[in-house]
Order: structure tokens, then C-alpha cells, then sequence
């Protein structure tokens, strides 16, 4: 056999390697940049960090507010990234000496952020820390620091049906106020039916924008769902259930649902939805949002103490901190002025990703995103993981 | 402020592997990883009630039912727990027939092909396979096989010198092989072209065609995965990353993750520490750098520090392959869908060389289908499976695309994709389609950071493949204390390769810090 392969020359080795290094000797020597659109676009879309400014505050009813930010060149920011309809912005804050951090959908439009524009919508939450700090202190310049727009609630024409009902619950409206004006754009390609729950027609939010939208765009469609009041004409009463949802939905040809709202809204919408029998294919949810009192869960475990340790090392230097089990990892950490990883706050996007090294945490089942090996190897996300003893965990460096 | 031993840049499938070995000799070591978990592009995701493999094909390293391989020997060694999947099987490649092609039939699918290959495992098998589809093709087939044999119980002797000399006949052979590209070879042996270009199936593993690529590498690559077919990790690659973390952890090794490294500390001329995330100094002995030199030199250095071969190294190779891949979550079984194989490879053209051509743009017909429910069934909850189309793309294919028109390109690329592997297998993918990512070289470039987001590393060339990149190793590493591993070294792309060579990185630093008594 070899015989054959004789026809090929073996000594050519010896010149293959000598020609290497001279090939190597005979090239320039300087610096190739980094360049290419791959790169460029990879920076565009996820900057690590954007440095904006409050350029307007807008006044939406008594515990609703609309910041318009722009980008604050001082700090670096020249311009804005990019984003599909429906992402959230994680706002970064310090609030007396805690590091806190909240996801808030996009309202405005994605092309507006070609303009250097993004609107927050934040609705004041009773009790909130975050919305209450941004209430009192976020005026026109305000220097603010927000992530890259980043989550999976958006429309994917190879996914998703040509027809998708919308069911926004209060200041859930956000994300949906974006992808409508997205669809008036021609950023997006599909047809929207907006079923807007709200407690009375003075609660509703971007009733003005909607209506305008509407009109000026065929494919965007809005039908506000009233739970405690009753009004004549294009206006619904009640909840949003089955029968509603079938009453707006193509009887004929398949059809997406979206749903962005609060937690209550969520349970009750997702009962309504079972009777529909949609294939999950046609269902989509925003976050979850942050979880709170997990002892009220089926699933949480008898007699679990009041409060725990929580020892955490980051980088090279290690914490014990006291919390309460009502409180989840992520929120005692902050608590105590110690700064970790955090984006949606819901366990769905795995930043807060750690080690848990020793102890036992409750994850509660609507916010367990964890991959398999995650499990095997111990790790959680301290976003959604409630300590049920003392815990010694491993955290990486927040970002 | 504590000296590490070792500092490790980049927790990728090197890095891990570089990291883990340090650790176990017992030296004081850091791994600094820019991202929030290992692997780099080894890791997975989850989208809705799916878990996706983001990267791996197949391992041949996984070994076979009776035998260990030597990825699974290595994980064994440093007691990393992975729980692997072995199947035995290779490649189905499929070529449409174009109008006009003379030789076309209708295969099993019914759609007319000219190429429709399914290669056994076992060299005998594919042979004989080989022979069935194309007549006059077993022997040379065999030869090759025998070569590439020979050629692996040399490498073994090398590592044995007392066995040394039973084998050095075999040496001419050898250096034949490696000098020779692949098609060179085959020509050489005889093999029948159609033959040839089944045989060569594999050639985008390692991003480089029968005329450019040397026939020894890809005859070590075709050899294993003949051998001992295909193997996956039970849990994606995330298992596999986090397994080495652990190996790490527990023996007393620090992972810092989110830590990018975003200098390297110069004094009298050689790199004494790092700066992370703009702040924070640690300060090592050894450095073994996980990521692409390309960023390494653009980035960590100031370009005074930079040796000028580094740059001239740069300025000769060329930056290869990027990737395409299309996660699918669907709501049908494999069953359901009518997929038959694991690994179906689709191409517009049988020849390796076209293929390479063609694959200048994302739309060439040129796409791998994988289903990974075809190895472990459970994978996808019940009544759903995954699907991963993958595509390979040469040079700066995005050039015209703006940011703002990123996610329609990339959902018309995928469409595409799709339509091209619907039409191929004749089978509806699309209205079953729960849940779908879709990464183009821009999400390469993230997690990577590499030039055109390529996971290849330099484009592999008979004068820079592997054998002369391993021969020349110590020469071509920038300063005593600093070693590259990964994609971008001896072997290239791939799990295996990428391991072993961070192996290699920290079995040399492990020696050196051992002379010095420590």
C-alpha cells in the first residue's frame, strides 16, 4: 500500500516546518484591529454598561411617571443600543450605601433609540424600594446607569402565529406600548390585538398614544377591559377571560397570546388560557418578577427558622451577613451593602448565576430556570433561592 | 497580596482543562473568567421548557461502549463527573440533486440526491459501506484507515520511546501525511473523486478543505470518530464545564467569574499580573491565556510589550470559520417529524472544496442537522425534541448588515436554514417550531470575543496544521511564562482539542514550576 503513497515526498517536511517560521518572519508586523462587523455589531447591541441622562419626566396619572433617557457622552455613552420590541433595561441604583437593581420593559419605540431616546415607564409599587427612590429622586439630568436592553418577551415570525392577542394588566402595558409602536414602524411584521386591563378608565395608562396608534396603524387593535367600571361603546367590563380572549381571536386560524402584567394577573389569565387549549407554542410570558413571601407556598418546607447566615465570598474577599428566609438571597445580600450580578430579578436569565457550597435554599417552581447540571453541581440563582438554613455560597462579581 | 502560581485567562474548554491540571499538581491557582459561568462556548441555555446543547456536535473522545476515549480518560483522571452517551454512529450526508445532475436518484425521503451517505461505525463497516456507494473504493478506503493506524501507534510511541523503534518505519509515511493535503492523499491512494468526497465529510470540524487541509489531521479526525462513533454529555456541555470547576474548586483552586481580564502587568519585559475589570491587581508566576491573541494583543497589552512574531503571526494566518447555529425547541417528537439519523449533513455540492466556496454567505445550502433526541431520547420533555442547524460562514459575511437590522437578517438567515433541511429530508419543521434562538456570528463574537465571532481559531493550512504548529510549539508562545491554549493553538476548533491543549499548557507550567521547587 504504502508504494503508492511513495508518490508523495517526505522530506518535504523538513522545508514545510523551515517555511513556516520564514512565512511568519516575512509578514508585517503591525497590529491587525478588531473590526469586523461580527465585533461591531456584538458592541452595538450588548454594551456592557449604558451611562443615560433624564432628559424629561412625564406625569401618567398620581403613581405613574415616563423618563425619557438620553445618552450622557461625558461618561462614554454616544449612543443607544438597539433593541427588538419588548426588552427591559435593568436600572442600576444606589440607594444610601445598598446597590440595588430593577428590570423595567422599554415603552418607547425601537427606533426612537436611533434618535438617542428610550422611555421607562415605571409605575410607583406600594412598598417598592426602587420605584419609590426613582419617584423622589430622578428629575430632568439626573445621571442614571442602565444594562443593555436584554429578555426573551418579543415577537419571532418563525415561532410565533401572524395574529397575536396582547393582555397587558396595568403598568404591564409597557413592553406592549413598544411593540405597538414597532408594528407602526414597520420594525415588526404582525397583527396586534391589545386586551388592556385596567381598574377604571382613569387608571389606564398611554390611553392617548394608544388611541393614536390605533388610527394610525391598521394592524394595531385596542380593547380596554375595565374591572370596576362600567362605560358604554368600544369598552369591556370585568376580566380578562376565555370568553374575552375568544371573542377578539381569530375563530379560523391560529394565534399567539402575550402576556405581561402583575403576578395576580398572571395565575388568573393562565386558568382562563387551560380552557383555550393552546399549543405552549402560542403562549408567551413576560418575567415573572421578583418573588416575595415564599412561605406561602404549597411546596415551602415546615419549620424553617426565621433567620439564617449567609456567608459569601466574591472574588478574594468573604461576608457573613444575617437575613430573613422570607427574604431571598439576592435581596439579603443587598440589604447588608454587598453588590452582586443581577438583571431580571426572576431567575430566567441566569446572571446572578453562583455556587451554593453549602446549606439549602427554596426555589419556588415558577421561577426554576436552572439547567440540569446547575442541580447537579449545586449552583442557583440568588435572585429566586430563599435560604432554608444557614448557607456558605459563592457569588461572582457584580457587573 | 498573594502570588497565584498559575493565573488562567478564560474559563473556555482550555482554560478549564489548564486550570483543573495546575490545581491537581498542587499549585496555588486563579481562573478569571469575564463571563458568569465556565465553558465558554461549552455551556447550554434554557428556553421555555427546553435546554439546549449551544456547541457540540460529537465527541470521538467520549470512546466507544468498550472502550475509554481519551476525553473521557481525561475527565476519569481528574475525577471530573460527567455521565456520557456513546452511539455508533458517524454522518448521513445528503446532496440535492441539481437540475440536469445525471446520476440523481430518489432516495429513501423521496427526494432526488445525487450523494446520500450513511457511514457506519467501524473502519471495515465504512469501507465496505464506501465500496457499496461508490464500486473500486474499499481499498484505497482501507489503506487510508491503515495509515491513520500506523499513524496513531506511532504517536503512542512517543510518548513510550522504548517502542520507538518497532515503529520508525512508519515515520516516512507520517511525514508524508503531514505534508500533503488531504486530497493530495486520497489522489495518491487512489480513491475514486465520489468516493473522496463522502470521505471528506467531516472536513468542517476543522473549517478547512480536502486542497487546503492536511491529510494526517484529517485522517486522526475521521479515524476516531469511525472508531468509536459519536458521544454527548448527558446535561449539554454545561456538565462538562461545571464538572472541571469542581475538579478546580476541590482542589483548592479560585474561579473568579465575571472577571475579565483587562491588562497584563509587564515587568523587565514579561507579564508578572493582571488587571481585572479595570481595577483590581493579582499578581502570578505562570500565565496560560484561554482566549483569542488576537484580543490578547489588541486589548491586555500595550503594543510596545507585544513581541514582533506574536504580530507576525497575526499578519500571516488567516482567521477561520464562524459559525451559524439554530436552536429549535419542537412540539413533535423526532417521530413525529421524520428524522431518521443524529447528524445529517446537507450540501449543495459534494466536493469539499465547493462547499468552502459557497460558504462566503449564509445562504450556500450548506447545513448540518442534529437531533439530539437521536442519542438521548429524553432530552425534551415528552412529545417535543430539539433540533440544532449549524452553518459555516468564511470572512466579514456581515459587513452591510446595521445593528438595527440585525434580527430581521437573522431570522431570514434562518429561515433559510430551515428551508434548506426541509426540503433535503422532506420533512415540515417549521409550524412545530416552540421555541427558537437564533446565533449568527455577532453572538459568537460576544461570548468569544473573537475576530468574526469564529470558535476555529487560524484557518488550518498543511504549513500551519497540526503537526508543524505542535513540532514549533515552545517557539511560537510570546514570553517563558505565558502560554496560549484553546481553539487558537496546536489542533484547532473543538472540545478535544481544546482540552488537550490546555492540558498540554498546564502539564508544562506544572514541570517548570516542580524545577523550580515549588
Amino acid at each position: 500500500m504504502s508504494s503508492k503513497l511513495k508518490t508523495l515526498k517526505a522530506r518535504k517536511f523538513v522545508s514545510l516546518l523551515k517555511n513556516r517560521q520564514a512565512t511568519f518572519k516575512a509578514a508585517k508586523s503591525d497590529l491587525p484591529q478588531i473590526n469586523d462587523q461580527a465585533t461591531v455589531i456584538a458592541r452595538a447591541l450588548h454594551p456592557k454598561r449604558q451611562y443615560l441622562t433624564v432628559e424629561s419626566v412625564t406625569e401618567r396619572g398620581e403613581d405613574c411617571k415616563s423618563y425619557t433617557l438620553i445618552p450622557d457622552k461625558d461618561r462614554g455613552t454616544d449612543s443607544l443600543a438597539y433593541f427588538s420590541a419588548g426588552k427591559y433595561l435593568t436600572v442600576f441604583e444606589n440607594i444610601e450605601g445598598m446597590p440595588v437593581t430593577r428590570a423595567y420593559s422599554i415603552s418607547s419605540s425601537p427606533k426612537d433609540s436611533l434618535n438617542g431616546k428610550y422611555v421607562l415607564t415605571i409605575k410607583l409599587v406600594e412598598g417598592g424600594l426602587m420605584s419609590r427612590y426613582i419617584f423622589d429622586t430622578w428629575k430632568k439630568g439626573t445621571k442614571v446607569e442602565v444594562s443593555a436592553p436584554s429578555g426573551n418577551f418579543e415577537y419571532q415570525p418563525l415561532r410565533d402565529a401572524e395574529k397575536v392577542i396582547c393582555i397587558a394588566g396595568g403598568s404591564g402595558i409597557t413592553p406592549f406600548i413598544s411593540m405597538a409602536n414597532a408594528v407602526a414602524d414597520g420594525d415588526e411584521d404582525f397583527e396586534m390585538t391589545l386586551l388592556y386591563g385596567s381598574r377604571t378608565s382613569e387608571s389606564i395608562l398611554f390611553y392617548d398614544e394608544l388611541k393614536e396608534l390605533e388610527s394610525k396603524c391598521s394592524k394595531v387593535k385596542v380593547i380596554h377591559v375595565l374591572s370596576d367600571e362600567e362605560k358604554e361603546g368600544q369598552w369591556e367590563k370585568g376580566f380578562i377571560t376565555a370568553e374575552l380572549i375568544k371573542k377578539y381571536a381569530p375563530s379560523d386560524e391560529a394565534y399567539s397570546i402575550f402576556l405581561c402584567g402583575p403576578q395576580q394577573m398572571y395565575s388568573f389569565v393562565d386558568k382562563e388560557l387551560e380552557k383555550l387549549q393552546l399549543p405552549k407554542k402560542y403562549i408567551r410570558h413576560e418575567m415573572f418578577g421578583e418573588f416575595h413571601n415564599p412561605t406561602s407556598q404549597d411546596d415551602y418546607p415546615e419549620n424553617i427558622p426565621e433567620k439564617v447566615k449567609i456567608t459569601v465570598t466574591i472574588q478574594d474577599s468573604t461576608y457573613t451577613v444575617e437575613g430573613l428566609t422570607n427574604d431571598s438571597v439576592m435581596q439579603t445580600l443587598e440589604k447588608n451593602k454587598i453588590a452582586v450580578p443581577a438583571r431580571c430579578r426572576s431567575g430566567e436569565c441566569g446572571f446572578c448565576h453562583s455556587h451554593l457550597l453549602s446549606g439549602k435554599v427554596y426555589v419556588p417552581k415558577a421561577l426554576e430556570y436552572r439547567r440540569m447540571a446547575d442541580h447537579k453541581f449545586g449552583c442557583i440563582h440568588p435572585c429566586c433561592s430563599f435560604p432554608l438554613t444557614d448557607i456558605e455560597i459563592s457569588v461572582p462579581v457584580a457587573k | 497580596m498573594k502570588t497565584y502560581d498559575v493565573i488562567v485567562i478564560g474559563a473556555g474548554n482550555g482554560g478549564l482543562a489548564a486550570a483543573a491540571t495546575c490545581a491537581k499538581n498542587g499549585h496555588s491557582t486563579l481562573l478569571l473568567e469575564r463571563h458568569n459561568i465556565p465553558g465558554g462556548s461549552a455551556s447550554s441555555f434554557v428556553r421555555g421548557r427546553f435546554e439546549f446543547e449551544p456547541s457540540l456536535h460529537e465527541l470521538a473522545g467520549a470512546g466507544s461502549p468498550e472502550e475509554v476515549g481519551s476525553i473521557e480518560a481525561m475527565f476519569l483522571r481528574m475525577q471530573a463527573d460527567v455521565q456520557w452517551h456513546k452511539h455508533d454512529s458517524t454522518f448521513r450526508l445528503i446532496v440535492p440533486a441539481k437540475e440536469g445532475d445525471k446520476d440523481a436518484f430518489v432516495n429513501e425521503n423521496g427526494v432526488l440526491v445525487t450523494v446520500d451517505a450513511r457511514m457506519p461505525v467501524g473502519f471495515e463497516n465504512f469501507a465496505k459501506k464506501l465500496e457499496q456507494l461508490v464500486p473500486g473504493s474499499y481499498k484505497s478506503c482501507m489503506d487510508a484507515f491503515d495509515l491513520s493506524i500506523r499513524m496513531f501507534k506511532a504517536f503512542e510511541c512517543l510518548d513510550n520511546p522504548k517502542q520507538l523503534p518497532g515503529s520508525i518505519k512508519d515515520l516516512p509515511d507520517i511525514m508524508r501525511m503531514a505534508t500533503h493535503t488531504l486530497k493530495e492523499g486520497l489522489d495518491a491512494l487512489g480513491m475514486p473523486k465520489k468516493a473522496q468526497d463522502i470521505f471528506c465529510t467531516y472536513w468542517c470540524y476543522m473549517g478547512s478543505p480536502a486542497s487546503k487541509f492536511d491529510f494526517l489531521y484529517y485522517m486522526a479526525v475521521l479515524h476516531s470518530y469511525v472508531k468509536n462513533g459519536t458521544g454527548i454529555p448527558h446535561m449539554r456541555s454545561h456538565e462538562m464545564s461545571l464538572s472541571l470547576d469542581k475538579v478546580i474548586r476541590k482542589n483548592g483552586g479560585d474561579i473568579w467569574y465575571n472577571s475579565e481580564v483587562t491588562k497584563i502587568i509587564m515587568k523587565n519585559g514579561k507579564p508578572v499580573g493582571v488587571v481585572i475589570n479595570g481595577e483590581k491587581e493579582v499578581y502570578g508566576k505562570y500565565f496560560i491565556c484561554n482566549t483569542s491573541p488576537n484580543a490578547v494583543w489588541n486589548d491586555l497589552f500595550d503594543l510596545k510589550d507585544v513581541p514582533e512574531k506574536q504580530l507576525q503571526m497575526l499578519n500571516s494566518r488567516k482567521i477561520a470559520a464562524s459559525l451559524t447555529t439554530v436552536y429549535l425547541g419542537m412540539n413533535k417528537t423526532k417521530e413525529e417529524l421524520g428524522i431518521t439519523d443524529y447528524s445529517v449533513f446537507i450540501a449543495p455540492d459534494s466536493d469539499s472544496d465547493k462547499q468552502y466556496e459557497v460558504c462566503n454567505d449564509f445562504n450556500s445550502g450548506f447545513c448540518i442537522i442534529n437531533c439530539l433526541n437521536e442519542i438521548i431520547p429524553d432530552c425534551t420533555p415528552k412529545g417535543t425534541s430539539q433540533l440544532f442547524l449549524t452553518t459555516m460562514t468564511f470572512g466579514d459575511v456581515m459587513k452591510d448588515i446595521k445593528p438595527q437590522d440585525y434580527k430581521k437578517f437573522k431570522t431570514k438567515v434562518a429561515k433559510d436554514m430551515i428551508e434548506t433541511c426541509e426540503k433535503a429530508l422532506n420533512i415540515s419543521i417549521t409550524p412545530y417550531i416552540e421555541e427558537i434562538e437564533i446565533a449568527l456570528p455577532p453572538t459568537f463574537a460576544r461570548y468569544l470575543n473573537t475576530p468574526w465571532g469564529t470558535p476555529y481559531g487560524f484557518f488550518l493550512e498543511k504549513w500551519d496544521s497540526m503537526i508543524p504548529r505542535t513540532v514549533q510549539f515552545a517557539q511560537d508562545q510570546p514570553f517563558d511564562n505565558f502560554y496560549f491554549c484553546g481553539a487558537s493553538q496546536e489542533r484547532g476548533d473543538g472540545y478535544g482539542c481544546a482540552y488537550y491543549t490546555g492540558e498540554k499548557a498546564g502539564a508544562i507550567v506544572s514541570k517548570a514550576l516542580k524545577k523550580e521547587g515549588k
